[in-house]
C-alpha cells in the first residue's frame, strides 16, 4: 500500500463496517435490497472512477485501489479472505495454495502446495513453475516497481535482475508442479501474509517483457480483460477456465465488470444519488466531504456505506529541528494539539475518530492507552503550558508545519494551528502543491519542524507500521519514511528483538507496547483515524467495505440484487 | 505565394522548437523529481536512483534534450535487454506514470477535444455573431441594451459554475439529458449528441458573449466609415449595405481571433472536460500537471502550440483571401 493520504483511513476492526443499515431509523426505502444482501448471479457492475488503475501488471502496481481490483482478475498463493457480514477481510487463507503455508527452519524456508485444478485464461495449467516466474518478475528493474517485500524477504544474490536478464532464482524452488518452496534472508513469521501480496501472481514463463500485463494481463482468476482504453474504460468478462470449485474467496457473481474512469468527484456524487438508468448498478470511490450532508435521506441512508481505511493521519515533529530538539517540548505539543478538531476539519465522525495511539485499532494487538490522555482528545493546554515552562518555552515558539495544497489537507493545519495557539505555540502553514509534497517532506535537508501526513500498513500487524515510520537506521537524504529523524538506539534494538520473534502474536503485542513506549518520546502526533462513506446504486448487493482495501468494498463479493435490471 | 507559405512553415519549426526547449526546461530541469513520486511509501535512495536510470533522468540535460527531439524526428529505444521497446517517430517518449506511448495516449484522446473544440465553435460563432451584428444595426435599441448585458453577464460566468448549474438543472432536476459521457458518434449518434450539448454549451456561451461584443463593435465602427456614407449616398438599401459594403470588414478581425481561439481549444478544453469527466487532452494535461508526469505535459504542451501556430499560419492566409490589402503585400 502506499503511504497514506490524510483523506485515506484507518483499518478498524472494533469499528463497525457497516454504517447505514443499522443507522437509518426511518422507514426501508420500498422495494430497494439492502446493498449488503446477497447478489444473484449475472448482470453487469458499474464502477464509476476518478483515475484509472496504476497498473494492471501487479508486479507493478501496489496500491489499496488496485490490489482490491487484482483479486478480480489474479490469485495469489494467499489471500484475504473476503469481507461480508461475519467477517473483517483482513484473514489470510489458501487461494492457489492448499492452507497458508508449512514453515521450518525457524520460519526461514516455507512451502506451499498448489490446489489441483488451476488454469490460466488461456486453459493452460498453473504450475508451481509460474508462481516461482511471477514473483521472480519482482526483481526486474523495469516492472518490479509494486510491492517490496519479496525482495526484501526472499533471499537472492546481491546481482540478481529477475527472470528476464538473469534467468532462474535459485533460493525459490520447485520439486514438482504443485509445490513451491521459499528460502528466506531471516525468520519472516508474517509470510503468509507477503505471498498474499500481488506480485505473487503467477503468470507463464517468457511472458510480460516489455510492461505487456499493463494492457493484456494473463488472468488466473475468475475475470479476464475484455477491453481496456486506458484512461477512460475497462471491461472484464467472465474467465471460464476459473473454477468455483478452486476458490473460496470470489463468490464472483456478475458475468461483467465495467469502469468508467477520468469522471469528476462531484459529479459521481450527483451520478449515484441520482440513480438514473444503468447507474443504479454502480459503485463509485469514497465520497466528497460536502456530499455527507446530503445522505440522510431513508433512501439515501440505505444506500449508504462506511468503512475503515486503517490508515493512521499524523503530524511528524522534526526531533533535530529547534525547539523540538527537547522531548518536552514535543511533549507539550501532543498534549496541546485537539484532535477532536482535526475530525471535525475531515469531515466529522463519519470520516474519522480521534487517535490515542499510533497503530490504528485494526493492527491486531495494538494497545489504544493513549500517553497524553485529555477528555475525548480535546487536548490539556494546562498540562502543556507546564511542560513548555520547564523547557524554557513559555513564551511560546514559532512551528513550520507542511501540508499539502488541498482543501481538506488545510482544513486539518488549521485546526493544528488553533489547538497550539492555546498554549502560545504559532503555527506557520507552509503549504505545498501535491505533485511535490512527499518530495519535500522525504528530503530531509528541505522538510521543515512538523508535516501532516499519514500511514497505512501493508497487511494488519505491527510489522509495516512502526519499524518504517521509527526505525532511524532507514533516515535517508531522500525518500526517507522517518519523517521524525528520530535515532534512538532503544527503539532499534527493540525492533530487532521484535523482529526475531517467531510468534506472530507475541510479535504484534510487543509492537502494541512499542507504540506506547514511542510515544513517550513524542515524535509524532497520531492525529485521527480516517474512514470511508460510499453510496451505491440501489441494485447493488453483497457489497462489504474492507479495511484490507482502504476502507473500499471488497470486489470479490460484489453484484447485483437482480441482474435484469 | 509558395514562397510566403514556405517562409511561414519554417517559422513554426522555429517558434515549436523554442516552446519545446522552454517546457523542457520547465518540466524536467525546474520541476519535483518524478521518481520520488513513483517510488511511492517503501522508498529508498537506491531505489530512487534505479528509477532515475531507468526513466533516463540521470543523463545530462543536453543530452536528455537532444535524444527527446531526436525521438520525436526519428523515433528512439527504451530500455534494454528483454525490456527493450522501440518507440517510432513521432515518439513522444511514454508516461512516468502508466508506461503508456505518450503519443498513442495523444492519439487516443484528441477526438474528444475535437469535437468538444468543433461543437463549441459552431455554436459561439453562430450565436455570437449573430448577435453581434444585429445589436451593430440596431445600436441603441432594447435589444442592443438587453443582449450586451447579457453578454458581460454571460462572459463573468466562471465556466465550472456554469457547468455544475447546468448538469444540476439538465441531467438530475429535469432530466431532459443524461450525464455526459465521451460516447463515440458511430455507438449512437443521438447519446453522442446529447452526451457532448451541454460541454459545447458551457464553452460556448463563453466565447459567444465575447464574439458578440466584439462583432458589434466593429459593425458600429465599419457603419461609421466614409465609405458606407457614399454607399448610402448612392441610394443603396440598409440590407446590401450591410450584406456587400460591410460584413467584410467587420468580420475579417472576427476571423483573427476566432483561429486563435479554435486552435487553442484544440489543445484541450480543460476545466470543461474535466468538469464533465470528458477524457481529453485537457483533462490528460490536469492528470499529467497532478501526477508530475512530465512527458504527458511536455507532448501537451506541444501539442497546443502546434495548433495555435499553424491556426495562425491558416488566418494569415484566410487574410489574404478575405483583404485585399493583405494579398498585395504578401505576394
Amino acid at each position: 500500500m502506499r503511504r497514506a493520504v490524510l483523506s485515506c483511513a484507518a483499518l478498524c476492526t472494533a469499528i463497525p463496517l457497516t454504517l447505514t443499515a443499522c443507522s437509518g431509523g426511518g422507514p426501508a426505502a420500498s422495494g430497494q435490497a439492502k446493498p449488503t444482501a446477497d447478489p444473484a448471479t449475472g448482470g453487469t457492475v458499474h464502477f464509476l472512477e476518478k483515475p484509472d488503475f496504476s497498473h494492471l501488471d501487479p508486479a507493478r502496481g501496489f496500491d489499496g485501489g488496485v490490489n482490491n481490483f487484482y483479486r478480480l482478475i489474479y490469485r495469489t498463493l494467499t489471500t484475504r479472505e473476503a469481507a461480508g457480514p461475519h467477517s473483517d477481510g483482513t484473514k489470510i487463507v489458501g487461494d492457489l495454495a492448499t492452507d497458508t503455508g508449512r514453515a521450518s527452519e525457524n520460519n526461514k524456508t516455507w512451502t506451499f502446495t498448489l490446489k489441483k485444478g488451476l488454469f490460466f485464461q488461456n486453459g493452460a495449467p498453473i504450475t508451481s513453475q509460474d508462481v516461482k516466474f511471477g514473483v521472480e518478475r519482482a526483481w526486474d528493474p523495469d516492472a518490479g516497481i509494486g510491492s517490496p517485500y519479496a525482495k526484501q524477504v526472499i533471499a537472492a544474490p546481491a546481482d540478481y535482475k529477475g527472470p528476464y536478464q538473469s534467468g532462474d532464482l535459485d533460493t525459490i524452488e520447485t520439486p514438482d508442479e504443485r509445490t513451491i518452496v521459499f528460502h528466506l534472508k531471516k525468520s519472516y513469521p508474517q509470510f503468509s501474509s507477503v505471498v498474499a501480496q500481488p506480485n505473487f501472481t503467477p503468470f507463464p514463463k517468457g511472458t510480460g517483457a516489455k510492461a505487456a500485463f499493463d494492457t493484456k494481463p494473463i488472468a488466473s482468476g475468475p475475470y479476464e480483460v475484455a477491453n481496456y482504453r486506458r484512461g477512460s474504460s475497462l471491461e472484464l468478462v467472465r474467465n471460464k477456465h476459473w473454477k468455483r470449485s478452486t476458490d473460496t474467496v470470489r463468490a464472483a457473481r456478475p458475468d461483467s465488470f465495467v469502469w468508467t474512469f477520468g469522471l469528476d468527484a462531484a459529479t459521481i456524487d450527483e451520478r449515484l444519488i441520482a440513480g438514473q438508468g444503468k447507474d443504479i448498478n454502480a459503485v463509485g470511490p469514497k465520497v466528497q466531504p460536502a456530499t455527507i450532508a446530503r445522505l440522510q435521506t431513508p433512501q439515501l441512508k440505505q444506500r449508504t456505506l462506511a468503512g475503515v481505511t486503517g490508515c493512521t493521519t499524523y503530524m511528524s515533529l522534526n526531533t533535530t529541528k529547534g525547539p523540538l530538539r527537547d522531548v518536552r517540548v514535543r511533549q507539550a505539543i501532543e498534549y496541546a494539539v485537539n484532535k477532536q478538531t482535526t475530525v471535525d476539519a475531515l469531515g466529522g465522525s463519519a470520516l474519522a475518530t480521534a487517535a490515542t495511539s499510533i497503530e490504528p485499532p485494526s493492527i491486531p494487538g495494538r494497545d489504544a492507552t493513549d500517553v497524553y490522555p485529555s477528555k475525548d482528545g480535546t487536548g490539556d493546554p494546562e498540562a502543556a503550558r507546564k511542560l513548555l515552562a520547564e523547557a524554557g518555552q513559555s513564551k511560546g515558539f514559532t512551528l513550520t508545519v507542511d501540508a499539502r495544497a488541498n482543501a481538506t489537507e488545510q482544513a486539518v493545519a488549521v485546526a493544528v494551528q488553533q489547538g497550539l495557539k492555546r498554549v502560545g505555540i504559532k503555527v506557520k502553514i507552509n503549504t505545498i502543491d501535491t505533485s511535490t509534497f512527499y518530495e519535500v517532506i522525504g528530503t530531509p535537508s528541505q522538510q521543515h519542524d512538523a508535516a501532516l501526513t499519514g500511514w497505512c500498513p501493508d497487511w494488519p500487524g505491527g510489522t509495516t507500521f512502526l519499524p518504517p515510520l521509527f526505525d532511524g537506521r532507514l533516515i535517508s537524504d531522500k525518500g526517507n519514511s522517518v519523517l521524525s529523524m528520530l535515532d534512538d538506539k532503544k527503539i532499534q534494538k527493540r525492533i530487532d528483538e521484535i523482529a526475531a520473534m517467531e510468534d506472530e502474536t507475541a510479535q504484534n503485542e510487543a509492537y502494541g507496547k512499542l507504540d506506547a513506549e514511542i510515544m513517550k518520546r513524542a515524535p509524532i502526533v497520531p492525529l485521527n483515524y480516517s474512514k470511508t462513506v460510499l453510496v451505491v446504486g440501489t441494485n447493488i448487493a453483497g457489497a462489504h467495505t474492507s479495511i484490507s482495501y482502504s476502507g473500499g468494498i471488497d470486489l470479490v463479493g460484489i453484484g447485483l440484487a437482480d441482474p435484469k435490471k | 505565394m509558395l514562397r510566403y507559405v514556405a517562409g511561414r512553415l519554417s517559422w513554426v519549426l522555429v517558434i515549436l522548437l523554442a516552446v519545446c526547449v522552454f517546457t523542457y526546461v520547465i518540466f524536467f530541469q525546474l520541476s519535483p523529481d518524478p521518481a520520488v513520486m513513483i517510488c511511492g511509501k517503501t522508498c529508498t535512495p537506491e531505489r530512487i536512483d534505479t528509477i532515475r536510470t531507468s526513466l533516463g533522468l540521470d543523463r545530462p540535460f543536453l543530452q536528455q534534450l537532444g535524444d527527446f527531439l531526436r525521438g520525436i524526428v526519428a523515433g528512439r529505444d527504451y530500455g534494454s535487454g528483454a525490456n527493450l521497446v522501440h518507440c517510432p517517430a513521432p515518439c513522444l517518449g511514454y508516461s512516468f506514470q502508466s508506461g503508456q506511448s505518450v503519443w498513442e495516449m495523444v492519439l487516443e484522446r484528441l477526438p474528444v477535444s475535437v469535437t468538444v473544440a468543433v461543437g463549441a465553435a459552431v455554436l459561439w460563432l453562430l450565436g455570437g455573431v449573430t448577435i453581434g451584428l444585429l445589436s451593430g444595426v440596431k445600436e441603441g435599441t432594447w435589444w442592443d441594451r438587453s443582449t450586451m448585458a447579457l453578454a458581460l453577464g454571460g462572459s463573468s460566468i466562471p465556466p465550472y459554475v456554469l457547468a455544475l448549474a447546468l448538469q444540476y438543472l439538465l441531467v438530475v432536476k429535469w432530466q431532459v439529458l443524461p450525464f455526459p459521457a465521451a460516447i463515440p458518434f458511430g455507438d449512437d449518434p443521438v447519446a453522442w449528441f446529447q452526451s457532448y450539448l451541454m460541454p459545447w454549451i458551457v464553452l460556448a456561451i463563453g466565447y459567444a458573449c465575447l464574439y458578440a461584443r466584439m462583432t458589434r463593435a466593429n459593425v458600429i465602427d465599419t457603419l461609421a466609415e466614409n465609405f458606407m456614407r457614399t454607399a448610402r449616398a448612392k441610394g443603396l438599401g440598409p440590407v446590401l449595405i450591410l450584406r456587400r459594403h460591410a460584413l467584410r470588414p467587420a468580420l475579417t478581425p472576427i476571423v483573427t481571433i476566432f483561429g486563435m481561439d479554435f486552435a487553442g481549444l484544440l489543445g484541450g478544453a480543460l476545466i470543461t472536460e474535466t468538469v464533465f469527466g470528458l477524457n481529453g487532452v485537457g483533462k490528460m494535461a490536469s492528470d499529467a500537471i497532478a501526477k508530475n508526469d512530465q512527458p504527458v505535459i511536455m507532448a501537451v504542451t506541444l501539442l497546443a502550440a502546434f495548433f495555435v501556430v499553424i491556426g495562425n499560419v491558416v488566418v494569415d492566409l484566410l487574410y489574404t483571401a478575405l483583404d485585399p490589402r493583405v494579398r498585395t503585400t504578401a505576394s
